[in-house]
């Protein structure tokens, strides 16, 4: 988190390629996280309650409880580090103000509500299916506007 | 730091107990939290068709775990050097705790595959300290937080 530290970032001939490549990175996991989440998991609802309670029509088994657990406990790791990283990026580079920061609040509830979702979804009710793709797209497209956002003010602001 | 930061952290914490809560479940329905079914878990058990566990499969399940240990645990912790708990003795404590609790939650398994029944009970104490140094780090920072 040196980055903090740094009086002007977009004068920095360090900093500035550092975060370029770490955003684009981020920009490039968020993608591709959808695409893999399509074909693994689903993104949508008749593939994820296909993947969580399997599809007795199709001899389909539902995930185990194990590698259900262990699908979601990945998931919190990957998206608290990606989160907490984007975020102080955004922060430093947008100056956290009005709607910026609106838009810190937005990514980190609907992630957080995306992860509680699909563990009640599993274990209660699997209406909740539909509030975690809900939030898991919320988040995705606010972490990629953070993304994108702070590129552009690392360039061009 | 500035108010925006206080909120990423705090949602950090957030996650950070989700992470406690999938880590507490996933310990209890893979393993169990008691001494004999640690034991069986790593050594296999044929009247539950467990199959034990060997060096390799061990070594595939920790690997990912000694990279993430190491972030979370640097990250979690190094929050709290920027509190006016910084100098502090506990402060201090919590940290060597809550590696070294880590690094033997990640290699005790080890000793129970070489049926030594000593680091089944390294194994489930040491989950445990790991797990409350975590919310006790996390409880400090979200103290500090909202009070400094």
């Amino acid at each position: 988190m040196r980055f903090t530290l740094i009086k002007d970032l977009k004068q920095d001939s360090m900093m500035k390629p550092i975060l370029s490549g770490l955003l684009i990175f981020t920009l490039l996991y968020l993608i591709s996280d959808i695409f893999v989440k399509s074909s693994s998991f689903g993104i949508f609802e008749e593939m994820i309650k296909t993947t969580l309670f399997g599809n007795e029509a199709e001899f389909l088994d539902p995930i185990t409880t194990s590698a259900f657990l262990e699908f979601w406990h990945m998931e919190i790791f990957f998206i608290m580090m990606i989160l907490l990283t984007l975020s102080a990026v955004f922060i430093r580079l947008s100056g956290a103000k009005g709607f910026n920061i609106i838009i810190v609040n937005a990514v980190m509830i609907s992630a957080l509500i995306s992860l509680v979702a699909l563990l009640l979804s599993f274990f209660l009710n699997a209406a909740f299916v539909q509030l975690y793709i809900l939030s898991f797209f919320s988040w995705h497209v606010c972490a990629i506007y953070m993304s994108l956002y702070s590129l552009v003010r690392l360039y061009y602001d | 730091m500035t108010k925006a930061y206080k909120y990423s952290i705090v949602y950090f914490l957030v996650f950070s107990l989700l992470l406690i809560l999938s880590g507490v479940l996933l310990f209890e329905y893979k393993i169990g939290f008691s001494v004999e079914q640690i034991s069986s878990y790593y050594l296999g058990d044929e009247d539950k068709f467990i199959n034990p566990q060997t060096s390799s499969s061990i070594l595939k399940i920790i690997t990912p775990h000694i990279f993430a240990f190491g972030l979370f645990i640097m990250v979690l912790l190094h929050f709290l050097i920027f509190t006016k708990k910084r100098s502090s003795k506990t402060l201090k404590a919590v940290i060597y705790l809550t590696f070294l609790s880590a690094i033997l939650e990640l290699l005790s398994p080890f000793g129970i595959i070489n049926n030594i029944e000593f680091f089944a009970y390294v194994k489930l104490l040491s989950f445990i300290i790991f797990e409350l140094l975590v919310l006790f780090s996390s409880w400090l920072l979200f103290r500090s937080i909202v009070y400094e």
